[in-house]
């Protein structure tokens, strides 16, 4: 495998992930390459980030279907218990006319989690058979990926307020489910798959393959 | 797989050394394999903990809720209504319910379901807390019985649920009385049970009325135990007059039963499921206290208006037995006059007399004897009031001789007619002697003494003016009289003063007694101031 030309790699260089110096790496080995200002571990690319991501994504698709099935939230009401799946929460703000309601929960607890999962698993697999196709496009796809994903930690916060505000015993107790711990692996194992996986990839593949 | 390329430079021709790039497996795959095995493990105990899947049906959904309806016994959840749909044939709705696992055990044919809502019946009220949470499906769990994943939901709840410690007794009666579910059952006016259904047997007539009583009260419940209806108010004409009778406000409300133990009667707890005889009231409970019973028939020629089945049979006021039946017999082949007679079935308790005939034969003898030397059933009136008569046994010398008629199933015993028909017999006796009276000598007699009386009145009509004369002298005295002793008179001021001083005279008199009584010597020596 040749790095692209014009490349830190391609010059035997690599730059500081820390401090941004670009230092040339040592011939011999690149274990225990260190930056020579800040002492950061130096390397031409992340170490093994298409494992360390494939992990992370499967881990988050294997987390994504309990914590859609799974209750995230019980609110007991004067005796009444009522669980509810992320999706009946959708639906019961619907139904209720509450629709922009609708439209946040929607967008931020089941589009963006898949919408990342996919993104994910479309750059992983692209990365991997070495493809050229649209790369700019698809380092914007990263970028979104790695700016959004954030958001879907909105329904966690929200539960983890309510469950501590309403605890007024036999008038209004609300639990978190089981499914708000699967919901919380999702986006935590998604953000941290998208933090290993290197853009970079994309453009070693494709200026390779480029004339 | 390596980020480092060939660097330039190097020697062509050189092979290059072969990069390890698929070692030991990075730890980050620890990730997925721990959520692979969270995630499965969750789904396996959720299948595992899945409970068996049952249906209820129901008249109504009313407050029903596909998963949001629980299913509680004792106030823990034991499964979740999961949809309510109509039953194919509209007759009602069908509830699917998971139950949660390990709930088969009691989920047997016996096992009833109901709709929790507030309720008022029994005297109780029951179900509030249902207002605020909704309504929720109860439970009463059976083990015995075959298990069944299908039930038909009661329309209310059940008055006892199998927890409760006590025991069900079946009472028969041939009707219901004011008898509902929930109805108390009393022991010496405590609650102690309650009603849990009445309704008709279908085998017979008879109503039969399943009671539950609560622990420990049931050890009162004994096999010779007396229940009685003790629904609402019971007035009794009878004819020892008005009696009332009621066990508590409640029971005149909405019903109930009352049970007594005879205290000399048999230890033995009776058990539960035991059929016992419903009395309409007290008294009927407490007459039936006598176990055996004598029937005899009596005939009587005339009205026996007013003679009722209930009615005393009484033996010189003391009652021995009532009768059982009045019935009108038509007997063709008897002479015209006699054709229709009155048969009176009677039973005689025994037990109320001290001396109990030891066997059949005695008896016989016994009561033939009895009835050689006067002893007769007739009609007498129980109470003036309410025309309620009575049948009354009595030896009379006087009667005219009859025997025992021991022909029929049933001993006939001879009557005689009822002291009214006696009054009127000697009413037309004492008519009889008073025509005998020498009323016309009387008549004579009694018109000459009133001559005689004439004749000394006319005599005396000359005497009235000189007793008109003494009267007016009288008058003229009486005036003169008043003159001379009236207020101005003196004779007045005479004898004032000689009144006055006779009260002089007196309290001279009275210190001179005094004196002689402190100085009796003073008699004879004078005062001993005038020594």
């Amino acid at each position: 495998m040749s790095a692209a030309p014009g490349t830190a790699l391609a010059a035997s260089c690599a730059s500081c992930h820390d401090c941004g110096l670009l230092s040339r790496l040592p011939v011999a080995g690149a274990h225990g390459v260190r930056c020579p200002r800040c002492g950061a571990g130096l390397h031409g690319r992340k170490a093994r980030s298409l494992e360390r991501t494939w992990a992370l994504v499967i881990a988050a698709a294997l987390c994504y279907v309990p914590a859609n099935l799974l209750p995230v939230m019980t609110v007991t009401s004067l005796g009444k218990r009522e669980s509810d799946t992320i999706m009946s929460g959708v639906v019961y703000f619907l139904t209720h006319g509450m629709w922009p309601l609708a439209v946040v929960v929607f967008t931020a607890s089941i589009f963006v989690p898949l919408l990342k999962l996919v993104s994910l698993v479309v750059l992983l697999i692209s990365v991997q058979r070495s493809s050229s196709w649209r790369p700019v496009e698809r380092t914007r796809l990263y970028r979104i990926t790695e700016m959004i994903g954030r958001w879907s930690m909105v329904d966690i916060y929200a539960i983890t307020i309510l469950v501590a505000l309403v605890r007024l015993g036999n008038l209004a107790t609300i639990e978190a489910g089981t499914g708000a711990v699967f919901f919380g692996a999702v986006v935590v194992s998604t953000m941290l798959a998208a933090e290993s996986f290197d853009p970079r990839l994309i453009w070693d593949r494709s200026d390779a393959r480029s004339p | 797989m390596t980020e480092r390329g060939p660097r330039p430079g190097e020697l062509e021709g050189v092979a290059e050394a072969v990069v390890e790039t698929r070692g030991r497996p990075s730890i980050i795959w620890l990730i997925p394999l721990v959520a692979a095995l969270v995630g499965g493990f969750v789904a396996w105990r959720a299948f595992s903990e899945r409970g068996p899947e049952i249906t209820i049906s129901f008249e109504t959904a009313e407050g029903l809720e596909a998963g949001k309806t629980q299913i509680k016994y004792k106030d823990v959840e034991v499964g979740i209504v999961e949809e309510v749909v109509l039953a194919p044939d509209l007759s009602g709705v069908l509830c699917r319910a998971r139950m949660v696992k390990g709930s088969e055990a009691y989920l047997t044919e016996k096992t009833q379901f109901w709709v929790v809502k507030p309720r008022i019946a029994g005297g109780q009220v029951t179900g509030l807390g249902t207002l605020l949470s909704g309504s929720y499906i109860g439970l009463d769990p059976a083990r015995e019985g075959k298990r069944t994943r299908r039930f038909k939901g009661l329309d209310v709840a059940p008055i006892v649920t199998a927890g409760d410690p006590g025991r069900h007794y079946v009472l028969r009666s041939d009707r219901a009385g004011a008898l509902d579910v929930g109805s108390p059952v009393y022991f010496r006016r405590i609650a102690v049970g309650q009603v849990v259904s009445s309704e008709l047997d279908p085998a017979d007539d008879f109503v039969t009325t399943k009671i539950f009583v609560r622990a420990p009260y049931d050890q009162r419940v004994h096999a010779d135990s007396r229940f009685w209806n003790a629904s609402g108010i019971d007035v009794s004409v009878g004819a020892d007059g008005v009696k009332v009778d009621t066990q508590s406000v409640a029971s005149i409300l909405i019903g109930g039963i009352a049970f007594d133990t005879p205290s000399e009667g048999t230890t033995e707890v009776a058990a539960a499921d035991a059929v016992f005889p419903l009395y309409e009231n007290r008294e009927a409970a407490e007459r039936r206290h006598y176990t055996r019973t004598v029937p005899y028939l009596l005939h009587f020629d005339q009205s026996v208006r007013g003679l009722h089945p209930g009615a005393p049979v009484e033996f010189r006021g003391i009652p021995v037995g009532e009768v059982t039946d009045v019935r009108l017999e038509f007997d063709a082949a008897r002479a015209a006059k006699e054709r229709f007679r009155i048969s009176v079935m009677i039973e005689i308790e025994p037990e109320r007399f001290t001396t109990l005939h030891p066997d059949e034969t005695t008896r016989r003898q016994g009561l033939e004897l009895l009835v050689a030397s006067g002893l007769r059933a007739q009609l007498k009136s129980g109470n003036l009031l309410t025309g309620q008569l009575i049948v009354a046994l009595d030896m009379h010398q006087d009667a005219k001789p009859a025997q025992v008629v021991w022909s029929g199933p049933v001993a006939e015993l001879p009557t005689i007619p009822t002291p009214i028909e006696e009054i009127t017999a000697s009413l037309t006796h004492l008519a009889e002697r008073l025509g005998r009276l020498p009323v016309e000598q009387i008549g004579n007699e009694l018109r000459g003494s009133l001559q005689a009386l004439r004749i000394t009145l006319e005599k005396s009509e000359g005497v009235a003016p000189a007793l008109q004369a003494t009267l007016e002298q009288a008058d003229r005295a009486l005036a003169s009289t008043n003159a001379l002793i009236g207020p101005d008179s003196d004779v007045n001021s005479e004898l004032r003063r000689a009144l006055l001083e006779l009260s002089d005279a007196a309290r001279a008199l009275g210190l001179a007694a005094e004196q002689i009584q402190t100085q009796p010597n003073s008699l004879i020596f004078g005062k001993e101031g005038n020594q």
